[in-house]
């Protein structure tokens, strides 16, 4: 009980010894490329939370929900006419692997040439990245539907309507999310990636500039809030998954107690 | 197939101590069973499931259906239950030729951890067959809980299946054939998972059933004390492809009770005859 | 009828059923094959009809300028960087990562020290550090070698911590009474037991460990071919761009393939890769 209780406070301590550190041992600090965490606090606050919160971060976040809602909802859609329809899986099947074969961070360059610098080119990209492992996640998710649960639906007659809402979509509820959660990192990674890639606007090439322009406080305030962004979306997303999920999530911890 | 047809007939017409052959009786059976095939595949690849099944059941009566593991038992409710089409006969429903799943019927499957959907509540597995027959509340309310109190899980609508005994779970699967309130119940080895304990009750609902709601049940089973226990009539099968070996009357008397039914001499003669069958078939 | 039956019985292997697949594999892949003419097709005509200008080329134009790149020794080398970067990187974090996942899935302390800190880390991708790697290691090989290790270590670190402590405890107390020393329970005991989850972490990293020199390339201008894209966008050059982003698509399922297929043969003895063998 009581080394338990060590354990718990040495968690919570070591993130915090270790912003203690990093704040006095570079509060002195000369080096161009590490400054003061002081400093880059003073700069963050400055930066992000007045001068470019609505300028930058809320267009950012924006683009970011944005296309990850695009892909996504397209990615179970089509995941799911996909999986309903053998011919058509059978035809595209291929050409959706050799799509997820390509870091989608290479594509960015493709759609510029198509479309442009503007806030639509950065939500295709999120859209575009998002939406590959959303579709292969439902396709799987809805082929792996147990075959009783179909012949359920069956002999009870439910409409068509009844079978993809209350029975198929709860079904492949578990992988559509991990699909889904798939996407929302690598949207954020394209959100970052459209940004840095030649557009004056977003929390990605603020950043970017920063650095080129050896603001090394400002970078530094910029890699701060990327990865604060990064792990509230994350924490975000756990949260719903553990509303939408936690049927899912409460019968594998009975499982695994048994 | 004509000749086995015949076959069949003659087995079912000539069985021993029958009053009233099958092919003769006046009214139009609830369930009629004539000629059913099925088969996957086709010319000499062809696998045949289902050879040539001719039964038939009326209103109220409790029929099982046994036979030797892998006689395509599962692949017969299947059909019954318009599942799959079969390849030749018919399968009638009050005279009425059936295609596809009938209004009239309800399944309990034999995995009840997969049939139940884990997403949903007791209540909710209840009533998501319901939900297209537009009830009023009220009648809604009183059809689930009707249900849940036969199979005795009144108090349980708010929990999941998965926090349930699989014997629990298995009543969550006839509670809800009952509040759709199907006119003829299909079970498939339904009590098969569960333990013996639990076998018994189940078992003693299902007779319950029947009095209660006045349904027509099909049961198929490989355990022969079961069948003997439950039925009215048994349909035993043979297998490769799959046929009606004989029609056995139950008369035991009613109403059956666990312990002193099953110390009957008539069971123990009823018992042996069918397992000699079933044995006979597998040898 | 026992006749007819005996023989029925004998086209029906006892016990088995053997349902005859509805489509075999081979129509299957046929039409994929269909399915793939027919979107070079419809990117054919979108070309041809120039609705987006220019700045779509042909397939035609996209396949002689793949062939053409793959006649010169410049584009070989780039590929051969950008594979070498990535397997650098993704050994580099094995090492790191099985190490320091075997500490802390071994010590509650160590563990509880870092948990915090991994747990704030994971989330983060390893482009958000892209602009402090440019920064201090410029635009060159090894900053994209600390981004890929960044991006990889901290995912095989946590898998293998865990798989750590999923090691059977009888196993563990087996060991013990038959007098193994610590390293030796490491190696023989420990090690095997996590291997199923590392092994789930490399296959994911394989393909990560590529992108994120991709990224390095694209964005940080380190050498390889996402540098050559950069450049052939920024140059205009549609042939090269639309050609070189293929040779990604085709880089990431080789990837993909090699690492999903290390992975079973090397836990060929685990159940989740016996079933798959069924």
């Amino acid at each position: 009980m009581k080394s338990k209780l060590v354990l718990i406070i040495l968690g919570v301590a070591s993130p915090l010894v270790a912003l203690g550190l990093w704040w006095s041992v570079s509060e002195t600090s000369t080096n161009s490329f590490f400054p003061p965490l002081s400093q880059i606090m003073t700069r963050f606050s400055d930066l992000w939370l007045f001068e470019h919160f609505q300028s930058d971060v809320l267009v950012s976040m924006g683009n970011l929900f944005a296309g990850f809602l695009i892909g996504g909802l397209l990615g179970i859609v089509i995941g799911f006419v996909l999986a309903m329809v053998p011919l058509l899986r059978w035809m595209c099947e291929p050409t959706i692997h050799f799509f997820r074969g390509i870091p989608p961070v290479a594509l960015i360059p493709i759609v510029i040439t198509l479309i442009g610098f503007g806030s639509e080119m950065r939500i295709a990209n999120i859209a575009l990245a998002a939406f590959f492992p959303t579709l292969i996640a439902a396709m799987d998710g809805i082929r792996g539907i147990d075959g009783s649960l179909k012949d359920v639906c069956s002999v009870y007659r439910l409409t068509p309507t009844e079978r993809i809402t209350r029975v198929y979509l709860p079904a492949a509820g578990p992988q559509i999310f991990s699909g889904l959660q798939v996407s929302l990192q690598v949207s954020f990674v394209v959100m970052i990636a459209s940004e840095m890639l030649g557009s004056s606007q977003g929390i990605g090439a603020m950043t970017l500039l920063a650095q080129q322009s050896f603001m090394s406080a400002d970078m530094w305030a910029g890699i701060l809030l990327l990865g604060v962004i990064g792990f509230l979306v994350n924490i975000g997303f756990e949260a719903i998954k553990s509303r939408v999920l936690s049927w899912h999530l409460g019968s594998k911890r009975l499982e695994r107690a048994a | 197939m004509s000749s086995l047809l015949t076959d069949s007939t003659t087995i079912s017409t000539t069985r021993p101590g029958s009053e009233e052959p099958l092919s003769t009786t006046t009214t139009i059976p609830r369930l009629e069973v004539q000629g059913l095939a099925k088969s996957y595949g086709s010319g000499a690849a062809a696998a045949h499931i289902i050879g040539d099944l001719t039964f038939s059941i009326s209103a109220g009566e409790v029929v099982c259906i046994v036979g030797p593991s892998g006689v395509g038992k599962t692949t017969l409710l299947k059909c019954l239950a318009g599942l799959h089409p079969s390849t030749g006969g018919n399968i009638k429903i009050d005279g009425k030729e059936i295609s596809g799943p009938p209004a009239e019927m309800a399944l309990v499957f034999q995995d009840y951890s997969r049939s139940l959907m884990p997403w949903l509540n007791v209540r909710k597995n209840l009533e998501l067959p319901l939900r297209h027959l537009k009830l009023r509340a009220a009648e809604l309310e009183e059809r689930c809980s009707t249900a849940l109190n036969a199979v005795g899980l009144a108090g349980a609508e708010h929990k999941y299946p998965w926090q349930l005994s699989g014997g629990m779970q298995q009543r969550v699967a006839i509670a809800r054939a009952l509040a759709y309130r199907p006119e003829i119940l299909i079970m498939d080895e339904p009590f098969a998972s569960v333990d013996a304990q639990t076998r018994f009750e189940l078992e003693d609902l299902c007779l319950k059933i029947r009095e209660d709601f006045g349904m027509t049940i099909l049961l198929v089973t490989h355990d022969i004390d079961e069948a003997v226990y439950l039925s009215d009539r048994i349909v035993a099968i043979g297998s490769k492809p799959a046929r009606v070996l004989e029609v056995i009357d139950v008369d035991l008397p009613g109403p059956r009770e666990q312990i002193e039914t099953r110390a009957l001499a008539e069971f123990a003669q009823l018992r042996t005859r069918t397992l000699s069958l079933i044995r006979q078939e597998q040898a | 009828m026992t006749a007819s039956s005996s023989v029925i019985n004998n086209r029906i292997p006892a016990g088995v059923l053997v349902l005859p697949k509805s489509v075999s594999r081979r129509v299957q892949a046929a039409w994929g094959i269909v399915g793939a003419l027919i979107m070079l097709g419809i990117w054919q005509v979108v070309a041809m009809a120039q609705v987006f200008g220019t700045a779509v080329p042909t397939v035609v134009a996209t396949f002689a300028e793949l062939l053409s790149l793959l006649g010169t020794s410049a584009f070989w080398s780039e590929v051969g960087i950008t594979v070498l970067i990535s397997l650098a990187g993704l050994t580099f974090s094995a090492v790191l990562g099985i190490l320091l996942g075997i500490l802390i899935g071994t010590s509650p302390v160590i563990r509880a020290l870092s948990l915090a800190i991994f747990e704030f880390l994971k989330p983060i991708p390893p482009i958000v550090i892209l602009p402090l790697a440019v920064m201090v290691l410029g635009p060159t090989w090894p900053m994209a070698f600390v981004l890929v290790a960044f991006g990889c270590s901290l995912a095989i670190v946590m898998q293998t911590a865990s798989g750590v402590q999923d090691t059977d405890p009888v196993a563990l107390s087996t060991a013990r009474s038959y007098g193994m020393k610590a390293l030796e329970i490491k190696t023989r005991i420990v090690l095997p037991s996590a291997s199923p989850y590392i092994g789930t972490a490399m296959r994911v990293a394989a393909p990560t460990a590529l992108v994120i020199t991709v990224v390095a390339g694209l964005l940080g201008g380190a050498p390889g071919l996402g540098k050559s894209i950069y450049q052939a966008q920024a140059a205009g050059n549609t042939d090269t761009l639309f050609a070189l982003v293929t040779v990604l698509g085709l880089l990431g399922l080789v990837f993909h393939a090699v690492s999903t297929w290390t992975e079973a043969k090397a836990l060929h003895w685990h159940p989740s890769h016996r079933e798959v063998s069924l």
